[in-house]
């Protein structure tokens, strides 16, 4: 029977109130451990313990309406989940995508979508006692699947909601599961002294309480949501996809605190638990092992796991095949892009010699300089430039250095990067030099702020870890060849530059000299004291 | 003694009936608004399409026929009435649209165009919608027509007169049936 059929919706599941009873249970003890310090007699009166029951009865009331009745918000609120951006092309095919389950499902029920900002894969659905519905996916998942893979985890997570069994975990995962994540965070951020105060005990009863949660929520709902997925998009492959993507991915374990694992299509933990079967971890465990649904969704679309895989590869490998000669370089953005020919390189204005290129998915990049093809190219663009050539060579581009004016003095300029080579004895004189001409813009002063601070960090832990040797390689001088020293311009002045000192030059990267002359004339000095 | 038993079994038996005959009125009516959604989700699409004409026209000056081929299928597809027509012409708009889609494709100038990538997201989902009303309606079709031909249904239905409902058929090209040879090779 199709899903709209079952008016589930509205039937009050026995968990809840087993819920409720359960979190009554739990102030009764508590309660009733603390009045065992009272006087005797009074413990044996009956009228004590209606009382007792009375006022636990009202506590847990309190705490289930509370925690219950906005769950939805409250979940929304704990994630930072934000409704999808109407003017993002991205967010709008999601809610796209949920206005066309909603069809699929017969309009039966209003449901929210939001957005969660983290890079992690997941996704997942709460809805509460007011009838609130929402179904939250990460913006990394929204940006890694395709459109009918996004159909196969909104319509999971659709089922969740339509078929009532979201009720009942986010009912749980808010009277305990907030709680528990709440706590987590007390354990990190405060002092021991809270561990023995009474508030803290009846939380740690409530943590645990959690794990425990795990047994009234049975596996099979997985398998069921991703039936009706199924029965939804008609697309047991894509929703396979998903899961065999996810499996492989980040998703989410730190970002979703702990607490809303039952409520997300993956656990964000992986554990082995999870990937297990058995009596054990069917009773512990909130998901079934990924392999198994896929398995399942997998023997629908009548296809094994290694034609899965290997389908996969193929799509891959056909973007590789179309692209032979090519190369895919890397944006000013750190975007790969490509495939080029070596014709629409030539034209790419952002192309540098130092741009990362790769000829081929898999390939490892290199500097776009070290090869001869791509170097000529370079060699082309200089030879319309009317500046002269030094006779250096630029240390990170490998292409000849042109003389070129700076505040009235010369210096050796490369065309490509716009680093300097500048003489040591003409250093001062540029700096005397900074208010003429062109004076410290708001860029650069904001650029140099934040270098400064970001070096002075990095000064202060390469003391304490013992001069780590940095991932970038020493750059040979432009004149004796010899590699050049690496350092702060002064202990003052915490700009990194390149000196060899047997010729006495000096290079600077594109903005660090104009940086320095900036700190010197507005005073950008490092906040703490360098000591050595 | 004997009469009380028989108005029991009378009355046990038209609260039968009642219920058969509820249930088939509630799935016919279900049927029947699963229809009203195939109608509304088309509608959306016909209004969507002199949007995107208009947007891309320009851009398509070669490939007016192509255009032309459009606007005909959706004025066809507007002046249907009835299950059976209204599927074919709703195919023939769907072809024509999945070409001009492929002719896009051919002019960045468009791909690169926000206004047109929206419009044509919409045009997508839509389709997608216009597909997941469509198999609604049918698996409602098939649900009411099993619950009219099983057992003691078929009684009432037949009293009542309950007639069947059409299926909204697949576009023609998923029709084809993939070539099997059964025949047994010696």
């Amino acid at each position: 029977m199709p899903l709209t059929f079952i008016d589930i919706e509205r039937q009050k599941n026995w968990r809840i109130t087993l819920f409720f009873l359960v979190l009554m249970v739990l102030y009764l003890a508590v309660v009733a451990l603390f009045s065992a310090a009272l006087p005797g007699p009074l413990i044996v009166e009956s009228r004590f313990w209606i009382f007792l029951v009375v006022a636990s009865f009202l506590a847990a009331g309190i705490h289930f309406w509370f925690s219950a009745a906005n769950a939805v918000d409250t979940v929304v609120r704990r994630l930072d989940a934000q409704p999808p951006d109407p003017k993002d092309d991205i967010h709008r095919m999601f809610a796209n995508i949920i206005q066309e389950l909603h069809v699929v499902s017969g309009n039966k029920r209003d449901i929210r979508c939001a957005v969660i900002p983290s890079l992690s894969l997941n996704a997942l659905a709460a809805a509460d006692l007011k009838g609130n519905a929402v179904i939250a996916v990460t913006e990394g998942l929204l940006s890694r699947l395709t459109r009918p893979q996004i159909e196969a985890v909104v319509a999971h997570e659709a089922h969740h909601i339509l078929s009532g069994d979201c009720l009942e975990t986010t009912v749980a995962a808010s009277i305990f599961g907030t709680f528990s994540s709440a706590m987590e965070k007390i354990r990190y951020t405060s002092s021991n002294r809270l561990f023995a105060s009474p508030a803290f005990l009846l939380a740690w009863v409530l943590l645990q309480l959690g794990y425990l949660l795990n047994l009234f929520i049975s596996r099979e709902r997985e398998y069921r949501a991703d039936a009706a997925a199924v029965r939804m998009t008609r697309n047991p492959l894509a929703l396979a996809e998903t899961l065999h993507f996810l499996s492989r991915g980040w998703r989410g374990a730190g970002f979703i605190g702990s607490g809303f694992e039952m409520l997300c299509i993956v656990n964000p933990m992986a554990t082995a638990l999870d990937e297990t079967e058995g009596f054990l971890p069917d009773l512990l465990s909130t998901h079934p092992p990924l392999r198994k649904r896929m398995d399942l969704l997998l023997a629908m679309a009548r296809v094994s796991v290694a034609e899965l895989d290997s389908n996969v590869e193929r799509r891959s490998g056909e973007k590789q095949a179309d692209s032979a000669p090519n190369y895919f370089a890397m944006s000013p953005r750190q975007q790969w892009q490509g495939p080029f020919t070596g014709g629409e390189l030539d034209v790419l204005p952002w192309l540098s010699p130092l741009t990362w290129v790769a000829t081929g998915e898999g390939q490892s990049a290199e500097r776009a300089w070290k090869d001869p093809l791509i170097n000529a190219i370079f060699l082309r663009r200089l030879a319309g430039e009317t500046r002269t050539d030094s006779g250096f060579t630029c240390p990170s581009c490998r292409q000849p250095l042109a003389t070129a004016a700076y505040k009235g003095t010369q210096v050796f300029q490369c065309s490509f990067c716009a680093g300097m080579l500048v003489e040591n004895g003409k250093i001062p004189r540029i700096i005397a030099r900074t208010g003429r001409e062109r004076p410290c813009t708001e860029r650069l002063n904001a650029l140099a702020r934040s270098v400064l601070q970001q070096n002075q960090t990095r000064n202060i832990y390469r003391k304490v870890s013992a001069h780590g040797a940095g991932p970038v390689p020493l750059l040979p001088c432009p004149k004796c060849k010899n590699p050049m020293y690496r350092g702060f311009y002064s202990t003052a002045h915490l700009i990194e530059v390149d000196r060899c000192s047997f010729c006495g030059l000096t290079w600077f990267d594109q903005d660090e000299l104009e940086m320095l002359q900036c700190m010197i004339e507005n005073r950008l000095l490092p906040e703490v004291p360098l000591t050595v | 003694m004997a009469g009380w038993i028989i108005i029991g079994i009378v009355v046990l038996g038209i609260l039968w009936l009642i219920v058969i005959y509820n249930g088939l009125i509630s799935k016919r009516n279900d049927v029947q608004g699963s229809w009203k959604q195939i109608d509304v989700q088309l509608n959306r699409r016909h209004d969507l399409i002199p949007n995107l004409v208009s947007t891309v026209k320009g851009a398509l000056e070669f490939e007016q026929d192509t255009l032309e081929k459009v606007i005909s299928a959706r004025a066809k597809a507007v002046g249907a009435s009835g299950p059976q027509s209204k599927a074919e012409a709703e195919n023939m708009l769907t072809q024509a649209l999945g070409k001009l889609f492929a002719v896009m494709e051919n002019y960045p100038d468009l791909k690169s165009n926000q206004n047109v990538m929206q419009l044509q997201e919409e045009i997508t989902s839509t389709e997608n919608r216009i597909a997941f009303a469509r198999q609604l309606y049918n698996d409602l079709v098939a649900n009411y027509r099993t619950a009219l031909q099983v057992f003691p249904n078929n009684f009432v239905s037949s009293m009542f007169n309950f007639q069947t409902e059409e299926y909204f058929e697949a576009p023609s090209e998923t029709k084809a049936v993939p070539a099997v040879n059964l025949s047994i090779r010696k």
